[in-house]
């Protein structure tokens, strides 16, 4: 009987339940807009046909086909929105309102009746403002689902969005992305935000590393071609306000933008949809054209004499100060070129226009596609800038020309340290200051610290301004006074001869003992490199070790370095001989005269290591 | 057949008829919801938004079909047909079979099997069982002409514009 | 009955509903032991079951109808997943397009898919409980060897159901579910990357595997499981109905004034002598049988035992009937209040961090941040080997049909060691992983 009793109660709930189901999945909201929109309509015709027509109608789903904009784009909104093409209804409440007409829009009047320029047969109605065209209830409809990727006017009804951005852009200026990503071309009425935002991205230097299909080449960052239909506005935003915000191994700067830039730069990001009319395969025929008959006008301009004047331009139109410093302006990313005139000689600066790696490395720095004479008349305007600065004491100096990357307080972390590597020395380590001669520090002053960004001083300084600032840097930084050095009995030359035989040997060592600092490529990046301050080693980096002696190699090896991660290789068992074959090794893979081993890495070129 | 009932389920009417009470109440429930599930899902079967072009769709202003005009929308399957300041819509679908009749100096004629009609869509010939229908036709809010697929009206009923 | 010669239409026509009815259901309510057995007999679906069951059988606390709960949930997912491919398109340019209208336009559309959403889930969970049912109970103790050997096939073919149907929505969740659950299939020696080829029918996660995926989850795998859940309970009837304790007050065997009839396969064993009832005792403890036999006319008792069983007309009908319901009221309260997720359409550029596989495969993606082998297929395989072995390993008949029986003490502890370990690394993988599989806390 209690069975009985139980199927009676759980089928009567199963029926309630069902008719809440019912209750809950059957009713439409939409119904109700419709059915106002006739009500009200009714009361506005004039004829009876009018009205009969409109008894006729009941409410279902209206939608629009878009197809060509590739695939078939599907927008139910007229099915709450009933009332947008009609022009009686403007100046009801929303959902029950007219579209505005605008002449912005390319509305037109004709015989007292607005005629649209973009009909909503034709476009639809998310192409503009964005949101999802087959919702029928609010919260799909407008996008307000954080897992929509366009929400209706970009951002304003998501819950997602970064609170502290919301206020600093409006529905209408986020519009702009939606003209501009048909209306592409410059200029275009109405689009300020998208123009600014175009600007910005020569201004800032974006098109050196960032591709976008018909402006900018650049590999080094991702194409941002289509970047506005991938991504939601937040995540544009919040990339270009801190870069390492998603991607914490980013190595894009995070440029000095205020929060205008960044809303103009987002919007112009935002509109760059890889759908733009312009660039239909026709427009794009018809620009590669125009731009290859203003390549050979632009020519002649070009070969023109390098001047320090063009110089001057160019250093203004490429924006090379949104990432260095020159006299006061400054991009907080890149090294001060203020004195880079008297610091280096015109080769060098050549080769590292053609290609920043062939003199640093690992620069990050991307190659510019300028034509030579415009490299030349850049490097003959830097020429000219060439008065040393007028600093004084050792703490001018320091403030002046060494925070910028050491930092203010000497720990490394100037504003450019992250950019910048071999990263800054961090000259408050008492352990590695204290440990290494005085003269190996002015000798880094004076000539550079070759294949890093560390500058000659040489032409800037003069003997005692040098020795100045370094007794500047040890008094405020270093601190603890410098006692007696602790010499090692290390041979002045590497005691092994270089033969294919020892470089072997060295090879087996490497493998064996330096891979999880040094990388198996040797090139510092090895799985541990990221825990270890300051970072191991660049061992490929050919300007510093072949401008290494073999003494402080063999020092540094089998006694360590002193406030680093590198160890005293001779308590764990290296000798002098298996450092020098070590030594013989790392100066292989950096000869320039071009051994098997200098273009591949260590790891791949090892046939048997005798030591594993 | 008279079988020997239990004991037990004799015992009172007062048993059988809570038994019986509460059969019905299960069967009830049960009835219900079967009742709700297969109209509920009758209702999710049919469509609510199609996947072609809608039946009712603008086709442009008055003026862009000069008077005499017959334009075949073929992808709507729609004849607009333009007599003076009178506008019709005229499906051009075969009433036979369902191909698409062509405009014929004559009115409209079917390729698949021979149909004919005369310009206002009724037949002339050819096994065709009934006239083309006529569309309504009305001019919207915004001065656009809108045809409703949906509705049929009489044949010879113009919208004035 | 001068009416049979003389029958006239109109008489056809007024005994129409009645004939008709007749002729479907032959029997009328049953109010005797002899209907209620011809009620099971004569209907098709109620003739699955036997005509008398254990009164066990339907204790409640005893197998928490789990096995029931599956296969109704089963039902709603195949009457679910039909009703789904109406408006589903297996292609990767609609199918995330499908999903929307399923959600704002087409009437019942994300209920329905609610539904089968929350069943597949309700499903892989029910089966598993349903196993730990089994194996906490004894079940799985012979004759019912080969039953737990299907059961442990068809949770696979649940897990392996749910999975082909995770990507068919083809948002980034599905996309790189998928992604991941085929990687881990891989790391198999030898076959890993032929059958992830086979699988997605491509190096990559793409159409052709959505178009498979799509037969897989739509036909075959519904195909082979509905086949295996057929001799499923084909095999609980043959192996003597569901599992229980031995008969404590079993009355001793009376030597020769009892007729003993076993029914051993299509033999039958007749004991007359009293050496022969004391040969044939062992068997009788082991296959409490011969419910079948109840009907056959004289021998309505089979061994020496009071009579423990009842009709299955109503009482075993109406169980299922209420787990039925409130399996239903279940999925429809929970398909109510929550939505199943739709997430970003596929962007193959842009993986999520963590990108995760299904709850139930996350123990296994856990195991896998360990170790790509071990985790992934090594240990799983032992696990799945293992389980597939159990009544082959473990055979002393002892404490069965009693949960936790204490005979059992260790071969419970055993598998619920192996549970709660898999549970606590699901729960692990799913709520204490954060981006790029760190420790994270969900507080």
């Amino acid at each position: 009987m209690s069975t009985r009793v139980t199927l009676a109660v759980v089928s009567f709930v199963v029926l309630i339940v069902h008719g809440i189901v019912f209750y809950d999945q059957f009713f439409n909201r939409w119904e109700k807009h419709q059915t106002a929109y006739f009500e009200q309509a009714r009361s506005l015709a004039k004829t009876d046909a009018e009205r009969r027509a409109l008894d006729e109608r009941s409410p279902r789903i209206e939608q629009i086909i878009v197809t060509q904009f590739g695939g078939s784009h599907v927008d139910r909104c007229t099915t709450c929105h009933i009332a947008s093409d009609d022009p009686r209804f403007q100046g009801h409440a929303e959902p029950l309102r007219t579209h505005p007409y605008s002449a912005a829009l390319g509305d037109t009047q004709r015989n007292g009746r607005w005629e649209r320029r973009h009909k909503f047969t034709d476009f639809g109605c998310t192409i503009c403002h964005d949101g999802q065209g087959r919702g029928l209830e609010t919260f799909d409809a407008h996008g307000e689902d954080v897992f929509w990727p366009s929400p209706m006017l970009g951002y304003v009804t998501q819950v997602n969005w970064h609170a502290e951005y919301k206020p600093k852009l409006t529905g209408k200026e986020y519009m702009q992305a939606a003209c501009a990503q048909c209306h592409t071309e410059e200029n275009f009425a109405g689009t300020a935000l998208v123009q600014r935002g175009r600007q910005l991205f020569f201004e800032k230097a974006c098109y050196g590393c960032h591709r976008i299909e018909g402006l900018s080449n650049g590999t080094l960052g991702a194409d941002l071609s289509d970047v506005g239909r991938k991504y939601k506005v937040n995540y544009l935003w919040e990339h270009t306000v801190n870069p390492r915000a998603f991607q914490p191994t980013s190595f894009m700067p995070k440029f000095d933008l205020t929060d205008d830039e960044i809303k103009a730069l987002t919007v112009f990001l935002k509109s760059r949809r890889g759908i733009n009319f312009a660039e239909t395969s026709l427009g794009q025929y018809r620009a590669r054209l125009q731009q290859t008959k203003l390549e050979e006008t632009a020519k002649p301009q070009t070969t023109a004499a390098p001047s320090p004047g063009r110089g001057e331009q160019l250093v203004a139109e490429r924006s090379c100060t949104a990432c260095h410093r020159l006299g006061d302006k400054d991009g907080h990313i890149a090294p001060d070129l203020s004195y880079e005139g008297l610091i280096r000689d015109e080769d060098w600066m050549m080769g590292h226009f053609k290609e920043p790696k062939s003199k640093i490395p690992d620069s990050i720095m991307p190659v510019f596609g300028l034509p030579e004479a415009d490299f030349h008349s850049i490097s003959a305007y830097l020429k000219t800038r060439s008065m040393p600065p007028s600093f004084k004491t050792g703490e001018e100096i320091y403030k002046g020309l060494c925070a910028r990357c050491h930092g203010e307080k000497g720990d490394g972390k100037g504003v450019t340290y992250l950019y910048l590597d071999p990263a800054p020395r961090d000259l408050t380590k008492e352990a590695f200051m204290n440990s290494k001669p005085e003269n190996r520090f002015l000798q880094s002053l004076k000539s550079g610290v070759p294949g890093t960004s560390m500058p000659p001083w040489e032409r800037v300084l003069t003997d005692d301004q040098r020795r100045a600032v370094l007794t500047y840097v040890f008094q405020t930084f270093v601190k603890e006074p410098r006692g007696q050095l602790k010499e090692h009995k290390v041979p002045e030359q590497n005691p092994v001869a270089s033969n294919a035989d020892s470089i072997h040997r060295g090879e087996g060592i490497f493998l064996q003992r330096c891979t999880g600092c040094h990388g198996r490529k040797a090139d510092g990046k090895g799985p541990n490199s990221l825990d270890i301050s300051p970072r191991p080693r660049n061992l490929r980096n050919s300007f510093f070790i072949n401008n290494v002696a073999d003494r402080r190699l063999l020092d540094s090896i089998l006694y360590g370095v002193q406030g680093t991660a590198m160890p005293s290789w001779i308590d764990y068992g290296l000798t002098q001989n298996d450092v020098g074959d070590l030594i013989n090794f790392i100066r292989s893979m950096n000869s320039q005269t071009g051994s098997p081993q200098s273009e591949k890495s260590p790891a791949l070129t090892s046939q048997v290591s005798p030591l594993r | 057949m008279k079988t020997p009932v239990k004991p037990a389920i004799e015992e009172g009417g007062d048993a059988m008829t809570r038994r019986r009470a509460l059969s019905w109440l299960s069967g009830f429930g049960l009835f219900g919801s079967l009742i709700i599930t297969v109209f509920s899902n009758l209702i999710f079967i049919k469509p609510r938004a199609t996947y072609g072009q809608p039946n009712r769709f603008s086709i442009g202003r008055p003026d862009d079909f000069p008077s005499g005009a017959r334009v075949s929308l073929d992808e709507r399957r729609v004849c607009i047909v333009r007599d003076g300041d009178k506008i019709a819509a005229i499906s051009t679908t075969c009433t036979h079979l369902g191909c698409i009749v062509s405009v014929a100096e004559t009115g409209f004629s079917c390729p698949c099997h021979g149909s004919h009609y005369d310009q206002d869509g009724n037949v002339t010939g050819g096994p065709a069982p009934r006239a083309l229908p006529w569309f309504q036709v009305s001019l919207a809010p915004n001065g656009e002409i809108e045809v409703d697929k949906d509705s049929e009206i009489e044949a010879g009923n113009y919208l004035r514009v | 009955m001068s009416n049979h010669t003389t029958t006239r239409p109109w008489k056809s026509l007024i005994e129409l509903p009645e004939n008709i009815w007749r002729s479907v259901f032959r029997n009328p309510l049953p109010s005797s032991d002899l209907g209620r057995a011809s009620t099971s007999f004569t209907n098709f679906f109620l003739h699955l079951h036997p005509v008398k069951i254990h009164r066990n059988s339907l204790r409640a606390a005893f197998t928490l109808g789990l096995g029931l709960i599956s296969f109704f949930l089963f039902m709603i997912l195949v009457v679910t997943g039909i009703l789904l491919m109406f408006y589903y398109v297996p292609s990767t340019t609609q199918a995330y397009d499908r999903m929307l209208d399923l959600r704002g336009t087409v009437a019942f559309g994300i209920f329905l898919r609610n539904m089968h959403r929350w069943a597949a889930h309700g499903m892989v969970a029910a089966v598993f409980l349903h196993m730990c049912r089994v194996f906490l109970t004894g079940s799985y103790k012979p004759p019912r060897e080969f039953n737990w050997v299907l059961g442990v096939l068809l949770l696979l073919l649940t897990l392996f159901l749910s999975f082909t149907g995770y990507l068919l929505p083809w948002d980034q969740l599905a996309f790189w579910a998928i992604t991941v659950g085929t990687s881990i299939a891989s790391y198999a020696p030898l076959v890993g990357s032929q059958v992830k080829f086979l699988l997605l029918g491509d190096s990559t996660v793409g159409q052709e595997a959505l178009l498979r995926f799509y037969v897989l989850h739509v036909a075959v795998l519904p195909a082979v499981l509905s086949l295996l859940v057929a001799i499923h309970f084909w095999r609980i009837r043959k192996d003597g109905g569901l599992s229980r304790p031995a008969e404590e007050d079993a009355l001793p065997v009376e030597a020769p004034a009892t007729q003993v009839e076993v029914v051993q396969g299509p033999a039958v064993v007749m004991a007359t002598s009293a050496a022969a009832a004391a040969a044939v005792k062992p068997v009788l403890q082991k296959r409490q049988y011969g419910i079948q036999g109840l009907v056959r006319g004289p021998f309505t008792k089979v061994g020496n035992v009071p009579d423990r069983s009842v009709f299955a007309w109503p009482n075993l009908f109406m169980a299922e009937l209420v787990v039925f319901l409130i399996t239903v009221a279940g999925v429809l309260l929970v398909s109510l209040f929550f939505n199943a997720p739709l997430e970003e359409p596929v962007n193959v550029m842009h993986p999520p961090n963590p990108a995760k596989a299904p709850w139930y495969f996350l123990g296994l993606q856990e195991q896998v941040s360990y170790s790509a082998f071990w985790g992934g297929v090594g240990i799983p395989t032992i696990e799945v080997v293992l389980l597939l072995l159990v009544p082959y390993i473990d055979r002393k008949i002892a404490g069965v049909g009693k949960w936790f029986a204490r005979e059992r003490l260790l071969a419970n502890f055993l598998f619920l060691t192996f549970v709660i370990t898999n549970i606590i690394l699901i729960i692990i993988g799913t709520f204490f992983r954060g981006p790029n599989w760190e420790f994270v806390s969900p507080w």
